[in-house]
């Protein structure tokens, strides 16, 4: 199954996105098999929310996502050092990821 | 053993006398019932109809094993015996629990609703605890119900959606239903000296009301669902377990969860 491919079973399988406190991003940890949204949040509490911390789940049809192709991950390459953009001098980025 | 929450105050009206036997048959009726919906919950492991829901019911097997060793805990405190021992070692005719919670699983659509109607019933119970003005059994409520907040939301997806499927689906819940519904109903038989704690201010709600509390619940969502079932004549309609009386699938329970305690009961684990 791809990623934002139409598929029967893709109405089923949902991605799930655990947020570990309000100030975190929502971080996908993985799947669940479900009928409906609904379901799905109820499954996946317990499929990944029961050892780590959480305080919300999100899931999302996995042919309601949109993504690019592995075809086209060249475009996603920098052709020249883009090194400048990195900005990791900065006080606040080395911050961010040093939490990584 | 270390206990899992702290041990109950004690106040003048529970240091003796028929308040203190009351609570004790209270908690040990509902430590029972957690402690067999556990076990038999627990019998789904590796058999449930997915993946998903099978991880679930398995976590809410230890949910409900867990809370019995809380309140076999606050037994234990209250009548000098041992958590351990009372889980293991008594006789059938010596638990308490309804017979609704030790009966064998059936199909996913008893299961489904065995666990829904058992559930609805345990918030009512939990909330009549929880309003006590005993602080610490009531705190004690207050924590159980995190988690079975969670039993209910799972039982109420699975009930809903097994009843709109139609079909073969529905025609089991239907059949399920109608088989459980009388021992759930039992679920509130009174233990004994319960109206006691009532009439003292000790429980919030008493079997009566906490039953018709219940029906009043149950009775309109299955109603929602197009579900049939004779709510009047089931309130308090049979007896029996929380007076000792059980039958084989108790028996057959026990043999299978006590049978590695059995082989060395002096062992610490």
């Amino acid at each position: 199954m791809n990623l934002g491919e139409i598929t029967p079973g893709a109405r089923h399988v949902f991605a799930v996105f655990r947020q570990e406190t309000k100030n975190d991003a929502h971080v996908h940890v993985g799947d669940v098999h479900a009928p409906d949204a609904e379901m799905a949040l109820v499954l996946a509490k317990e499929q990944f929310a029961r050892r780590d911390p959480c305080v919300n789940l999100w899931v999302v049809r996995y042919c309601d996502i949109d993504a690019t192709r592995y075809e086209d991950a060249d475009m996603l390459e920098p052709a020249t050092d883009k090194s400048y953009r990195f900005g990791g001098s900065y006080r606040e980025q080395q911050r961010v990821y040093r939490r990584r | 053993m270390t206990g899992l929450w702290a041990a109950p105050d004690a106040p003048e009206v529970l240091r003796e006398g028929p308040s203190r036997e009351a609570l004790r048959a209270l908690l040990l009726a509902m430590a029972d019932d957690e402690l067999m919906l556990g076990h038999r919950h627990s019998e789904w492991t590796g058999f449930a109809p997915d993946i998903e829901s099978d991880v679930a019911l398995s976590s809410i097997a230890q949910d409900e094993i867990g809370h019995a060793r809380i309140l076999y805990e606050q037994v234990a405190a209250l009548d000098g015996t041992v958590p351990d021992t009372l889980a293991f070692d008594r006789t059938p005719s010596e638990f308490r629990n309804a017979i609704l919670t030790e009966q064998e699983n059936g199909d996913w659509a008893y299961t489904i609703v065995r666990a829904w109607l058992y559930d609805h019933a345990d918030a009512v119970r939990l909330a009549a605890l929880a309003a006590s003005p005993l602080g610490s059994f009531a705190a004690l409520a207050k924590t159980l119900q995190r988690e079975e907040k969670y039993h209910l939301l799972f039982g109420n997806a699975w009930f809903t959606r097994l009843a709109g499927a139609g079909g073969e689906s529905r025609a089991r819940l239907q059949v399920a239903l109608d088989t459980a519904w009388a021992d759930a109903a039992a679920l509130f038989e009174p233990t004994p000296g319960i109206e006691r704690l009532v009439d003292d201010g000790l429980l919030h709600r008493g079997p009566a009301g906490q039953a018709a509390l219940w029906a009043a619940t149950v009775g309109p969502r299955l109603g929602a669902l197009g579900l049939e079932v004779q709510v009047d004549q089931a309130v308090l309609a049979a007896a029996g377990g929380r007076a000792g009386w059980h039958t084989p699938a108790l028996t057959q329970l026990l043999d299978e969860m006590t049978s590695v305690w059995r082989t060395d009961p002096r062992a610490r684990w």
